[in-house]
């Protein structure tokens, strides 16, 4: 009985190994001697690609161009503050440095499709932000903070879908690598964005009631300039 | 019936109470305008330049992006397409600024980039193909900050007979600087690499990856 248990257990052992040899075996076939020509200009099977990054691949592509569109749409609310009617330093900084985070990240979201093996499509976009015309950036305090909250919550949320593909959301879609990459890249750093903009939005929500909201506002706009 | 004026007179009240005590907006300001002396013509041509060197900027990414990639793995490539990407959006903000320093940009701030902004190529043969098509585009940039400083130095098209030596001396001091001496090091490269390719093949490519790694 245990010799032929041995012997099952071998085979599976063997069989799994030569199905882990895509990229040996296609090499062993490329140095062979008597296989015709190669036909492709890489090496067949010896792609970066495993685990689920196929099933994630276009909702990646999407997410870095959604963050390079959010990069564009805060530097334009940036400039909204430094004109010299608005005048709101503070602003401007708060705006600008999310145009910089979204820009940097869309960068890096590219340099983790290559590292998975995948390739960037810069035309590939959310079918939401396709249709979207251009908006209006030039907008009063509360408002300006109002959108860049909904647009931080939006992103958290595609971070979640991407996060939900790779968790076996999708048949045998498991891929912790992608799944604790988007944790420790986008998870925590969009929750606090979240929440530092709605402590914003409650601030001066509170200070538009006010009757010289006027003074609140530039006393708020120092406290940005200062803290961030 | 009662119960539904009672429910639009409650909803009235709460509208009113959400939104009657809220200043969202404050008044319009009194500043003088005889120090805005910049002309249409000439603040036109900076704003489509502002959206030219954000193009620049996403041509160059998805260079970064290609030689990212697994089957093309030329790491010192990417590294200096994707700065040469941050650097051109860092001149798309520095104009952005020069106009608010002038007093421009209180209005038509949300047209000022498109929202979408795609490459026009996605791949390249080789490492000195892409080269050759940075170089090709940073001369495209510069003919175009040439073609503001004409328009910004040229009294006839200004109502008032405005030649604007500032923003000409700043296009021509810190931009053109910028662009010659990086058209100098992409032509450079460019030379190197084609005699190391001419001899080496894809180990001259491999070697002068390296390089730019630093």
């Amino acid at each position: 009985m245990k010799p032929l248990f041995l012997f099952i257990f071998g085979v599976i052992a063997v069989v799994t190994a030569q199905q882990n040899e895509y990229c040996y075996k296609s090499v062993v076939q490329a140095c062979s001697h008597t296989t015709s020509k190669l036909s492709s200009d890489t090496l067949p099977e010896c792609d970066a690609k495993y685990g689920a990054i196929n099933e994630v691949v276009g909702d990646l592509q999407a997410f870095a161009t959604t963050h390079i569109s959010r990069s564009f749409e805060y530097l334009l609310m940036s400039t909204h503050y430094a004109n010299y009617q608005k005048n709101r330093p503070g602003f401007e900084k708060l705006f600008r440095d999310l145009s910089d985070e979204k820009w940097a990240e869309s960068i890096e979201i590219i340099k983790h499709i290559a590292k998975r093996g995948g390739r960037m499509n810069f035309r590939r976009w959310k079918t939401d932000e396709r249709k979207q015309k251009q908006e209006n950036y030039e907008l009063y305090e509360l408002e300006s903070v109002a959108k860049a909250l909904d647009m931080e919550k939006a992103l958290a949320l595609e971070a979640h879908t991407i996060h939900d593909a790779v968790s076996r959301r999708l048949e045998k879609a498991h891929d912790p690598e992608i799944s604790s990459y988007i944790e420790e890249e986008f998870v925590h750093k969009l929750a606090s964005n979240v929440r530092k903009l709605s402590g914003y939005a409650s601030d001066i929500y509170s200070f538009l009631k006010t009757k010289d909201s006027s003074l609140a506002l530039y006393l708020f706009d120092n406290y940005l300039q200062k803290s961030l | 019936m009662k119960v539904v004026v009672l429910a639009v007179v409650f909803v009235s009240v709460i509208s009113v109470s959400f939104t009657a005590d809220l200043q969202c907006t404050h008044k319009k300001v009194d500043v003088p305008e005889e120090w805005l002396s910049m002309v249409d013509p000439c603040v036109k041509k900076m704003q489509d330049q502002i959206q030219e060197e954000m193009r620049a900027a996403i041509q160059y990414m998805a260079m970064g992006a290609h030689f990212s990639r697994d089957v093309i793995n030329r790491p010192g490539f990417a590294k200096f397409f994707f700065d040469a990407a941050s650097e051109e959006r860092q001149h798309s903000i520095k104009l952005i600024s020069y106009l608010l320093m002038r007093g421009n940009l209180t209005e038509n701030v949300s047209t000022l980039l498109q929202k979408r902004i795609e490459p026009a190529t996605e791949v390249w043969d080789s490492g000195i193909s892409a080269l050759r098509d940075a170089l090709r585009l940073e001369a495209k940039v510069t003919n175009k900050i040439r073609d503001v400083i004409k328009v910004c130095e040229d009294p006839q098209l200004a109502e008032n007979n405005f030649n604007d030596y500032h923003l000409v001396d700043y296009l021509t001091g810190e931009f053109l600087e910028e662009q010659y001496k990086g058209q100098r090091e992409l032509a450079g490269y460019i030379s190197t690499l084609d005699k190391m390719v001419g001899e080496h093949g894809i180990l001259g490519e491999f070697l002068f990856d390296k390089q730019l790694l630093g």
